[in-house]
């Protein structure tokens, strides 16, 4: 009995000192990506004595809202706030119906002989020249149509950037889903359009939310081609309007660090909405065997 | 209900051929089994039939109409999947419900025809949950009150029992032939499974390589093979084949000689018998004698397995039989239920 103990005294030492190797190592990462989120927090309540002041404060004895009034208020960055957000969500939405519906028919149907894996091959090269390449011919193409300074430019330049990733990534999915339910509900009396948007998309919903939150990333951090494309008040997106605040003669650390904030707040909100739909799954139970 | 005629249905994918000129013709309210091995084209056959895959040469009828070019959904018909295709996002009711939605019904008069469908397979109790939180016979259930639920011209059925448990699988059996007779519906099943081919069909198309080998009642098909295919596909355990010649009706194999099979002379000849039409016999009187490779008892009877030239020949033996391995027995099989076939063309030889 008592070596039985000991033996099992010695399984759960192995185990509790495994585990909290575990969390260490978890805890480090953790310290690694999030602090310098709450120094960003910090910062921005900041005054810029503080903020510069050696030795180190960390949370401010006057916390102020200075920052944000100055960036918000005074310098009206509202305005690039929003054009960040039309176009990341016009560039999420169109990349998402049009890829969504690409990446069902390269994953379901069959083109005469090789000819997918071309189409395939070629929408994926899209993504192999880093945008930066195609940035000075961009910049002529929309000069010469008129674009320059305008939300459109950078909607389709994000746009052509973004699809050929949904594409893939819908297609994996698409892939994924037994075709049997599709071909059950076209002898139920559907059409291939209707058993796609039925039974295909509903059961896509969790790579849908997926794609979209990535999608949405890309060209809501996007900072070269929109600097570039883009140099108007009316036209800048909010990355490009806060690094004006860095500046030949200072850099306003409390209002970049304001700005950041507010940045980060859409994507948190997103990654809520759709984190119901994140849970994979859905699927179980459909097909066996 | 309608009949279906298949004339000269061929399918092939790139150099494969899945079918090969099929001929068919299913009359109204008959249970016709597609059976075959895997691979042999019985499951292509029968998506060509739902529309779900083309032909690439020949036509379909379905009743009077040729079905050539026809999306699925104007095919009326229903059709049971091997993995039952239930939506996983949908409820049991939703599952059923969906034909019927898709045609635009009133909500009022689905809902009626979903409880009948329901209650035909016994599922009312679980109409509010997800195909996931059922078993695995439920889930069958849904599938087949999602066919039920329309009167279509025909039904298709691919293998729906295969992902069931054995005891299960014997009860849908009975309720699908049941079910079958009830509504006296067209049906075309597919199956690699013998048993149930011979407890279901009213006819049975035996299929190889993409061609049927012989279409007869199930009766016929074991009784009456018309070669070794379905002779030696059908039958568990397998009909045992012995090579050899014939001299004026008599057989010469390695190791046997049978007196009085057949008819003439012809060399390269197999002898097929099945393990029931023999048995083994003490003294004289036994064909050849040969040692026991294993004893199996099924509890009914037992299956003994012998030595005989190169390979081993089963022997249902009664169940009182004990034997060691490597003892030598005398065999005897009954020469009036021997097949011939030619070894070359496989055909069958009568006399």
């Amino acid at each position: 009995m008592n070596a039985f103990f000991s033996q099992r005294r010695r399984l759960l030492d192995v185990w509790y000192l495994r585990n909290s190797l575990v969390y260490l190592a978890m805890g480090l990462a953790l310290v690694y990506t999030l602090f310098p989120m709450l120094w960003m927090v910090f910062n921005s309540f900041k005054r810029r004595i503080d903020i510069i002041s050696i030795p180190v404060v960390y949370w401010p004895d006057q916390p102020t809202l200075n920052n944000y009034i100055e960036v918000f208020v005074n310098r009206g960055f509202f305005i690039q706030l929003g054009n960040s957000l039309i176009i990341a969500i016009t560039v999420t939405t169109i990349s998402l119906v049009f890829g969504t519906f690409a990446a069902y028919g390269l994953a379901r149907f069959t083109y005469f002989a090789n000819f997918k894996q071309h189409i395939s091959f070629w929408i994926l090269s899209t993504r192999m020249i880093p945008p930066i390449v195609t940035l000075v011919p961009l910049y002529i193409l929309f000069s010469t149509v008129g674009l320059l300074n305008t939300k459109l430019s950078l909607i389709i330049a994000y746009t052509g950037f973004n699809l050929p990733f949904v594409v893939w990534m819908m297609k994996g999915y698409f892939s994924e889903i037994p075709h049997e339910m599709e071909e059950s509900a076209m002898v139920d009396g559907d059409t291939r359009f209707g058993a796609m948007l039925r039974i295909a998309i509903p059961l896509a919903k969790p790579s849908i939310a997926a794609t979209a939150i990535f999608s949405f990333l890309l060209s809501w951090n996007e900072m070269l081609l929109a600097l570039i494309l883009s140099d108007t008040a009316a036209s800048q997106t909010f990355p490009v309007a806060l690094g004006t605040r860095i500046s030949q003669h200072q850099i306003f650390w409390g209002e970049i660090n304001a700005g950041g904030v507010v940045a980060i707040l859409p994507v948190i909100i997103l990654a809520f909405i759709v984190q119901r739909h994140l849970v994979r799954g859905l699927s179980f139970g459909a097909i066996k065997g | 209900m309608a009949s279906v005629t298949f004339k000269n249905i061929s399918k092939r994918f790139g150099n494969v051929v899945a079918v090969n000129n099929l001929n068919l013709e299913v009359a109204d309210g008959e249970f016709l089994v597609l059976l075959g091995p895997s691979g042999c084209g019985k499951t292509t056959t029968m998506r060509i039939v739902a529309g779900l895959e083309t032909e690439t040469e020949g036509e379909i009828f379905i009743g009077d109409h040729s079905v050539k070019g026809l999306l699925p959904k104007y095919r009326d018909i229903a059709m049971v999947f091997q993995s039952y295709a239930l939506y996983p996002h949908m409820t049991v009711y939703q599952n059923i419900e969906y034909p019927l939605k898709i045609r635009k019904l009133p909500i009022s008069e689905r809902r009626e025809l979903v409880m009948i469908a329901a209650k035909r397979v016994h599922l009312e109790p679980e109409l509010e949950r997800l195909p996931r939180q059922l078993s695995g016979g439920q889930q069958q259930r849904v599938a087949l009150a999602r066919l039920l639920i329309r009167n279509p011209q025909l039904f298709l059925m691919d293998e729906p029992l295969s992902n069931l448990d054995a005891k299960l699988r014997v009860l849908m059996r009975a309720e699908i032939k049941h079910l079958q007779y009830e509504l006296g519906m067209t049906t075309i099943y597919v199956t690699h499974d013998q048993v149930e081919a011979m407890t279901m069909a009213d006819r049975i198309a035996v299929m190889n390589e993409g061609v049927v080998q012989q279409l007869a009642v199930p009766k016929a098909i074991y009784n009456d093979p018309a070669n070794l295919f379905v002779a030696g596909f059908i039958g568990s355990p397998p009909m045992n084949f012995i090579h050899g010649d014939l001299k004026n009706g008599n057989f010469s194999g390695k190791g046997v000689s049978i007196e009085s099979v057949g008819g003439g002379t012809r060399e390269a000849v197999v002898l097929g018998v099945r393990p029931e039409d023999t048995a083994i016999v003490n003294g004289d009187g036994g064909h050849f004698s040969a040692p026991i490779y294993s004893v199996e008892l099924t509890g009914e009877v037992t299956l003994v397995n012998v030595h005989l030239g190169d390979g081993i020949f089963s022997i249902r033996a009664d169940k009182d039989f004990d034997g060691t391995i490597d003892t030598q027995v005398n065999v005897r099989l009954d020469s009036n239920k021997a097949f011939l076939f030619d070894s070359n063309t496989e055909q069958r030889i009568r006399a």
